[in-house]
């Protein structure tokens, strides 16, 4: 935990945060907007006392209420990994700007992103999928799609799935089976 | 070539029995769809004298199956397509359905020359989640047989990297190298390949005679055998001609492309998750992070010479490790059936190719909410495209060996 | 059925029609070949005997090249796994020696595939040409003292000319295939054979100046001797130029990028299968072995022995041996020791077999003493032969120098990585062209002066 990272952050990016910063083992976390993904993030690149400029990772994630962009980074300023939410896109039509501006290397993992949970970076030059075939309709890392086998259920959960007499319930397009407090 | 206005049927000239759909010699334009973005638009236009050359997913030297649309104009590389997904088992997925115990076998498999580290990085993230304290001789036996397998790993890719160039007997030294050390390994794991060791916690069993005996006769030996084997290539001509000035990366290009890794130490930047970023025992070890092309970038050169370097320093590593292991238990005591409390964790760890992380969203059950793998070989299969422009066809595989892809990881 | 019908059975009603048949023309034909046909036949041979020869040549030339390529790739097979730390082929005879031959066979069993799409024709007959054009080049090469199949006055320019045609049977099998790997791995055989072709004249040209014809037999009768005769050390830039473009002559590694696995799967050869396969797989064996016997025959003293022999045996005090046994005027008392030196030696060489080791049963002794004898017999009439027979001499020693080269090849193989094609191209035009063309000029400028000066 770097406490001096939480007080440089707040001064930095004070109006643009959507939630308090956490801090907890080796990791600091952040909540923006979607629209101010760009601009926080060139903030937090070029600003010489941030200057996060190893960009670890990019993912999407299906809250199942609303659809996430998490970006972890790296700076040698500071001990801790930092971790971007831009949270609150809207289930259905998924929107959030391309981070290929600053990190052209995050090309494929938007194109990834795309492909697993429809999210659709805009200004991304090839947002096509890059895992399923072209002609694949839906997106599978989705909370809402469907397990053929619904070898979902766990041991813990009380049921062995391989011991049930009766199908799974049946899971419609758009039914979310769990969900996780964004 | 020209498209079909209507299918009519002709007679297959190899069996007259057989009827086909469409002339022979004519074919479906590539891609059979429209263009789907400005880029594929882009690529999928040919230019004056140009060709596509399909190369993969069945190829000799694309490292598991990639497929990947060459655009060439004579034996000059234009511009290229890398096509995955040919190996794509949707691992995440698979992950988010199984418990945390499931998850280390699930992810093993994903990079098979080093699959240690992934296990390595998941479990750190679950211990983040259960607040672990793993125990030291734990730790230390993870970074010993860690560096161990990049050790390994390394002689593996010296082989790769020689048989892409046409050099047929690097490869079969290397897998001498590499099988000393997985067979110490599998003494203490069980397996050769995919290890399955590590565990939230700790590691899977404490370090046994077998494995110390072979670890010690391996060392005795280690740096000799293996400055034998790579003089077959460091003095050969062909070979380092062959790699000099191909594929340079310089220092912006690898930061803005997010490559890390012995790559990224290639291109002039000092980046190691062991010391950027320290993770388990490291800090208390001493050894150098090696780094080439600091004026100008590096090229395939500098990457292949610089794994050999690590390689130098994960076997000062791995003495450290077998003088200073101190003793205890190797798990934390930790209930069976995990559930950590609902939150995020990341972790990440150094692989032999790079930066290997894991994002773990835990909702209070006992299978993770969200599991993301971050792999270093798909972000630098990108740089393949960009490196190969305006190159020949043959240093498609000097690049493209010398970033040392596993399309295991790639394709997740 | 009704058997009674007839007397006779089927067979009988066949053969026995067929046999007065044949007594009847037999004698009719044997009186019409020996009095018509037979001197016909000997006449047109005896006009022809230049014609004959030359197809006796080339049976004797097609037949020994398809052993010659087993052998090679055995040995490729097994040199090259012995570098690598592997044990390679051991299963078919003892130390697998026979692998080869049982995967020729495989071969040739395998289903010949034509590619949709493919110039069928061209496509069909590209690997007979490219096999052709590796065998034609050996009816030039000498094997022994007279040992050649057409021994041309401009065996030289015969070899160029035809060795070059085996570059449009590759062309021809790259383009025909329909296939893209295959159409770059013929274009690069075309850029890559023609360019070489040029070093690989020209650094010969010297050598052409030295011995003063274009007959390859007279160039090796010119290196008899002694070792420091051969044309090697007179040529020694010729003969390094030689050896580098006849390896991408031949297309082998470190040029090998007609069939560079890794970029261009297998180039040319990609679609071929079968026997098809097959002949484009003899003929890249066949062109080693052709310049492995190349380079032997004209820097490496062709079929002469590093040693003069015969000065040898003058200074022990024999002369030319010739041994002349007439079985005729064998006496008694030789046909008795014909019969008891066998036994005898037999005994002898059995006895420290017997006696060297315990438990050893005395038949298996006996067999071991016959066998030595055996072996001693066939050293002593090899020996003799190799006196009185020069060609059998310079055969066994052309063999043993031509596959020390084939060796070196497959050495080379599994040492070294492949070039890059500009490298590749580079190297002929900015490096072996040059050197090829200062040989020729040091080498003419050397023989005028010292035929200006008078030596020699």
């Amino acid at each position: 935990m770097d406490r001096t990272l939480k007080t440089r952050l707040e001064a930095r990016l004070a109006d643009r945060l959507a939630g308090p910063i956490r801090q907890r083992h080796d990791g600091t976390e952040i909540r923006i907007r979607p629209a101010d993904m760009v601009e926080v993030m060139r903030v937090l690149h070029d600003d010489a006392d941030l200057d996060f400029a190893i960009l670890a990772d990019l993912c999407g994630v299906d809250t199942g209420e609303t659809m996430q962009v998490v970006y972890h980074l790296w700076s040698s300023k500071t001990p801790d990994w930092l971790r971007i939410v831009a949270e609150g896109m809207p289930r259905e039509d998924p929107r959030i700007a391309t981070l290929t501006g600053l990190w052209p290397g995050a090309e494929w993992m938007e194109r990834e992103a795309y492909d697993m949970f429809g999210i659709i970076f805009e200004g991304n030059r090839d947002l096509r999928r890059i895992y399923m075939p072209p002609d694949y309709a839906s997106f599978p890392l989705r909370k809402d799609f469907y397990l053929a086998d619904d070898a979902a259920r766990s041991p813990g959960g009380g049921v062995r799935h391989m011991e049930r007499t009766s199908p799974p319930v049946q899971a419609t397009p758009g039914s979310v089976r769990r969900t996780v407090r964004p | 070539m020209t498209t079909q206005a209507e299918p009519s049927q002709h007679r297959s000239e190899d069996d007259p029995r057989i009827m086909l759909h469409g002339q022979m010699g004519q074919y479906e334009q590539v891609p059979p769809y429209p263009p789907r973005t400005e880029r594929e638009a882009e690529f999928y236009t040919l230019g004056d004298g140009e060709m596509f050359l399909n190369m993969g997913p069945q190829h000799p030297s694309t490292h598991g199956v990639l497929r990947v649309v060459l655009k060439i104009s004579g034996e000059k590389v234009v511009d290229l397509d890398p096509v995955l997904g040919y190996l794509h088992r949707g691992v995440e997925k698979l992950c988010e359905n199984s418990d945390y115990h499931h998850i280390i076998s699930q992810i093993d498999p994903l990079e098979y020359v080093s699959s240690l580290f992934m296990e390595w990085a998941p479990v750190m993230a679950f211990e983040q989640l259960m607040d672990v304290q793993v125990p030291r001789r734990a730790e230390y036996i993870r970074v010993l047989t860690g560096e161990l397998l990049r050790v390994a790993s390394h002689a593996l890719f010296q082989g790769w990297m020689a048989l892409d160039l046409g050099g047929l007997t690097p490869i079969l030294y290397s897998f001498i190298e590499r099988d000393e050390i997985v067979e110490a390994l599998a003494a203490l794991t069980g397996q050769r390949m995919l290890f399955n060791y590590f565990r939230v916690g700790g590691v899977n069993g404490d370090l046994n005679h077998e494995f110390l005996s072979r670890v010690g006769d391996w060392m005795s030996r280690a740096l000799v055998e293996h400055e034998a084997n790579i003089g077959l290539l460091n003095e050969n001509e062909i070979f380092v001609r062959r790699m000099r000035g191909i594929g340079r990366v310089d220092r912006d290009t690898a930061l803005r492309m997010g490559v890390t890794g012995p790559n990224i130490r290639a291109a002039g930047v000092p980046f190691d998750v062991r010391r950027s970023h320290p993770y388990s025992v490291y800090p208390e070890l001493e050894f150098n992070v090696p780094v080439r092309g600091a004026n100008g970038g590096g090229d395939s050169l500098d990457r292949y010479l610089l794994r050999l370097d690590e390689v130098r320093e994960s076997i000062r590593i791995i003495d450290q490790c077998l003088h200073e292991m101190p003793d205890g238990p190797v798990m934390a005591r930790l209930p069976r059936l995990m559930r950590p409390r609902p939150g995020r964790a990341w972790a990440a760890v150094e692989s032999p190719r790079g930066l290997f992380g894991t994002y773990v969203i835990s909702d209070g059950t006992d299978q993770p909410f969200r599991f993301r793998i971050h792999d270093p070989s798909f972000v630098h299969l990108q740089l393949v495209g960009m490196l190969m422009k305006d190159n020949l066809i043959a240093d498609t595989m000097a690049v493209m060996a010398s970033l040392d892809p596993v399309m295991g990881g790639i394709d997740k | 059925m009704n058997r009674s019908a007839s007397p006779a059975s089927l067979i009988g009603r066949v053969v026995i029609p067929l046999l007065l048949i044949a007594l009847v023309v037999g004698p009719v034909a044997v009186v019409f070949l020996a009095t018509v046909i037979g001197p016909w036949v000997v006449g047109v041979v005896n006009s022809n005997l230049g014609i004959l020869r030359f197809v006796l040549a080339i049976a004797g030339v097609l037949l020994f090249s398809i052993p010659a390529a087993f052998i090679i790739i055995y040995m490729e097979l097994k040199v090259i796994a012995y570098m690598n730390l592997r044990v390679g082929p051991n299963r078919v005879l003892p130390a697998g020696a026979a692998h080869s031959v049982v995967a020729g066979l495989k071969v040739l069993t395998k289903e010949d595939f034509t590619p949709n799409g493919a110039d069928r024709i061209v496509f069909t007959w590209s690997p007979v040409l490219v096999f052709l054009t590796a065998v034609m080049t050996f009816m030039v090469v000498p094997f022994g003292p007279g040992l050649v199949g057409a021994p041309l006055n401009i065996g030289l320019l015969y070899l160029f000319a035809v060795g070059g045609m085996s570059v449009v049977g590759l062309l021809l099998a790259g383009w025909s295939s329909f296939n893209k790997y295959s159409l770059l791995g013929g274009l690069r055989s075309a850029a890559q054979v023609v360019s070489y072709e040029i070093p690989l004249t020209l650094s010969v040209v010297g050598l052409i100046l030295l011995a003063g014809t274009l007959s390859i037999d007279s160039i090796g009768r010119q290196q008899a001797g002694w070792v420091w005769d051969w044309f090697v050390f007179r040529q020694p830039l010729g003969a390094l130029i030689f050896f580098i473009a006849g390896v991408a002559e031949a297309n082998r590694t470190p040029f090998d990028l007609t069939e560079a696995d890794s970029e261009i799967v297998a180039g040319f050869a990609t679609e071929y299968s079968g026997m098809r396969f097959g002949f484009l797989f003899f003929a890249e064996y066949v062109n080693v072995f052709i310049m492995s016997a190349l380079i032997v025959t004209m820097f490496f003293g062709a079929w002469n022995a590093p040693v003069d022999v015969n000065w040898l045996l003058r200074l022990v005090g024999v002369g030319p041996l010739s041994i002349n046994l007439d079985p005729g005027q064998l006496g008694s008392s030789l046909m008795a020791a014909a019969a008891v030196v066998p036994l005898l030696a037999t005994l002898i060489l059995a006895a420290p077999v017997y006696l060297l080791r315990r438990h050893r049963p005395a038949w298996q002794a006996l067999l071991a003493g016959f066998l030595l004898l055996n072996l001693l017999v066939l050293g002593v009439i090899g020996l003799a032969a190799y006196m009185d027979w020069d060609w059998v001499a310079g055969l066994v020693w052309f063999m043993l120098k031509s596959f020390v080269f084939v060796f070196v090849f497959v050495w080379m193989r599994a040492t070294f990585p492949r070039v890059r094609i500009d490298q590749l191209m580079g190297f002929a035009w900015k490096w072996l062209l040059p050197a090829a063309l200062l040989n020729l000029f040091v080498t003419a400028f050397a023989i005028v002066l010292i035929k200006s000066a008078g030596i020699n």
